[in-house]
């Protein structure tokens, strides 16, 4: 392989189809892709909604259990998500498959490796770094000009829901994960991010870990003022969980009722819909700025 | 004949506290100590009973001040007070500090308490029946009957209350108890029970359990698959003092039970033929044991889910000091099993505060040290 000179033409706009074609991944390795790859396999919900987003659809052959928006997903070929099946992967012959870090095992990224099928890691640290990945992937692709629309609108409406939060108070948010144990998203987490850009205030922002198991007297003295519980697609908060939290009568949070709900889809994902994810806690802990 | 008075000098001495022969019409039912070495009387028994509840006293009160925030114990005292004057546990009366001390930090220290002594119970009461020292509730497939129930549960999201407690504990329940008729049944031969097959039906049944468990979580969202796997590593949470009491009733009714039988325990560890001449009928007695130690271990595991080495390592270090007459080798290990799970969960809770550590960790770290060293250098006095 010809090393291509790296000079100013690169980013010249004329130039875009003969800029060179390697990809450095969230693992830091280096990808060269000959031609633009057209049998894609996702092996996370997030990576599926980002190749939908961007008019890939025809090219997906290959899909994790958990894919199942936009409802086309669901109708694509099934190889596993947290112990996806190799030979799944391999028999849909694939040009190029795309992974998150977690859950992906180093002995199936190895095995990909030896049976030279190119694979790249899309694990995007933080919130700001999403709408980057979606072009990057426009990139690889040949889909830029729809990459970027998709990252511009939104960073637009990240943009937006700052400027109408900005000002005001921030309330104390308690994110529960999971009521019992009581599990939260700490620092280190999407969720915290989320929290901190739609103008709240993580009661979890001391904890020294991503997800940490909250003792009840620290979410008592922290006093949060709004609970976000995520739920399942058209499911509400469970009725015994409601009750397990409307005991804490003396948390700020109980005695406004506000208790709320956020589908745990949106904000599990960094894909394109987190920012609806943004918007509707947004619009939780600031109803009166919308 | 040695008197005790306080808690020290029983744990350097007793075990080898022995009353001569000659003055055994003291003790409190003559004429059945048969393996140990030791008479019990009626003034050792209350010692060592009143020694222990005092000290579970203190260090219950002593561990009501460690959390999140401390809590001396003036502060403790002016709590309570405001708690008498407002006549409940008001939010408003009582302030953050007494809701975080009467609704969040004393149900949970009574919590741990009452399933550290139940688990020690059971765990006596398994190790002198199957007589294996290896012995305790989750050796016969009880504990983990009754995580599957409850990991189904979660994979289901079943989430209905039912009695105050919600649907998830009696789901563990139900499952431990499965669990306990299939043991039964597969090692029920020729309507007696034997002690190898027993255990062999427990391990298998282990295995397979919890190779359904962690199906379950292989196929479960990833997302909701961390919360069951902390629970299943063991974890106590402040219970309502509704649910707190139907379970404190609940489990004092089967340890009461269980203590009730200490006699005849005493008579199956010489072995069933024995026993049995000596006029104990001993399946029927053996079925009511195993039956009785199943509810408990269901009970503990669906508030708390699996807490190991309790059942196994206290009855061992209390049969050390105390001896092997389950009289007070029982009550003993119900009281000082109580004291270690508060001590484990009041470290759970407050290492990596605010965070929690799952108690089941913190009981493994410190109870497994302890064994080995049972093992290792308590040879001569370990059998």
């Amino acid at each position: 392989m010809k090393r291509r000179q790296q000079g100013i033409l690169t980013g010249m706009p004329f130039m875009a189809n003969i800029v060179p074609r390697t990809f450095v991944d969230d693992l830091g390795r280096k990808l060269y892709l000959a031609k633009v790859p057209t049998r894609i396999v996702s092996l996370a919900p997030s990576i599926t909604e980002i190749l939908f987003a961007i008019g890939l659809k025809e090219d997906i052959v290959g899909v994790t259990e958990f894919c199942d928006f936009p409802p086309e997903a669901k109708a694509k070929p099934k190889v596993g998500y947290s112990h996806p099946n190799i030979e799944s992967i391999v028999a849909l012959r694939p040009d190029l498959v795309l992974a998150p870090r977690a859950f992906l095992r180093a002995d199936l990224l190895s095995k990909l490796e030896q049976l030279k099928i190119p694979t790249f890691i899309v694990d995007p640290d933080s919130f700001d770094e999403i709408p980057g990945r979606i072009q990057m992937i426009g990139r690889m692709l040949n889909r830029s000009a729809s990459a970027d629309t998709v990252a511009m609108e939104m960073r637009q409406r990240i943009a937006e829901i700052q400027n109408r939060t900005e000002a005001r108070p921030r309330p104390r948010v308690l994110y529960v994960l999971n009521s019992q144990p009581l599990i939260t998203a700490g620092p280190g987490s999407f969720i915290h991010q989320v929290i901190g850009l739609a103008g709240g205030t993580n009661v979890a922002a001391q904890a020294a870990v991503a997800y940490p198991r909250l003792n009840m007297e620290a979410v008592l003295t922290e006093d949060p003022e709004v609970i976000v519980f995520p739920v399942g697609v058209a499911e509400g908060i469970p009725p015994a969980e409601q009750e397990l939290w409307r005991r804490w009568t003396s948390l700020s949070a109980v005695k406004k009722g506000r208790l709320h709900q956020i589908p745990a889809d949106l904000l599990n994902r960094p894909g394109p819909r987190i920012v609806e994810g943004l918007e509707q806690l947004a619009r939780i802990l600031h109803p009166e700025a919308f | 004949m040695s008197t005790i008075t306080d808690q020290r000098s029983l744990a350097t001495k007793t075990g080898r506290l022995t009353a001569q022969p000659g003055t055994a019409g003291s003790s409190v039912r003559p004429g059945t100590t048969p393996a140990a070495g030791s008479v019990l009387t009626a003034k050792r028994w209350l010692s060592v009973m009143l020694g222990l509840s005092a000290a579970a006293l203190m260090l219950l009160l002593a561990c009501l001040q460690f959390g999140t925030q401390w809590i001396g114990a003036g502060q403790l005292i002016e709590l309570l007070a405001r708690l008498v004057r407002a006549g409940g546990t008001d939010a408003e009366a009582i302030g953050t500090t007494g809701v975080i001390l009467f609704q969040v930090r004393l149900p949970r220290v009574l919590l741990s308490f009452l399933v550290g002594g139940s688990l020690a119970s059971v765990g006596v009461v398994l190790q002198a029946l199957l007589r294996n020292p290896l012995a305790d509730p989750y050796v016969l497939g009880v504990s983990s009957g009754a995580a599957l129930g409850v990991s189904l549960a979660i994979l289901l999201g079943v989430g209905t209350t039912v009695l105050a407690l919600s649907a998830l504990p009696l789901c563990g329940f139900a499952g431990g108890l499965l669990s306990l008729v299939v043991v039964y049944r597969m090692a029920a031969s020729y309507g007696r029970l034997p002690v190898h097959s027993l255990l062999l039906a427990g391990v298998i049944l282990n295995a397979i359990f919890s190779a359904v468990i962690m199906f379950v979580t292989s196929i479960m969202d990833p997302n909701r698959s961390a919360g069951m796997m902390t629970w299943l590593m063991g974890n106590l949470s402040a219970p309502s003092y509704s649910a707190l009491a139907i379970m404190t009733a609940y489990l004092m009714v089967g340890v009461f039970i269980l203590f009730k039988q200490a006699r005849v325990l005493n008579l199956l560890t010489l072995g069933e033929e024995s026993a049995r001449s000596l006029g104990v009928e001993t399946e029927r007695v053996k079925r009511l044991l195993y039956v009785v130690s199943a509810l408990i271990t269901g009970a503990v595991v669906s508030v708390s889910g699996m807490i190991g080495f309790v059942g196994m390592v206290i009855p061992h270090a209390v049969r050390l000091v105390l001896g092997v007459d389950h009289r007070i080798l029982l009550p003993a290990s119900a009281l000082v099993g109580g004291m270690f799970l508060l001590v484990a969960d009041t470290t759970a809770r407050t290492l990596l505060s605010p965070a929690e550590i799952p108690v089941g960790i913190v009981t493994a770290l410190a109870g497994g040290p302890f064994f080995i060293y049972l093992l290792v250098w308590r040879k001569d006095r370990f059998s």
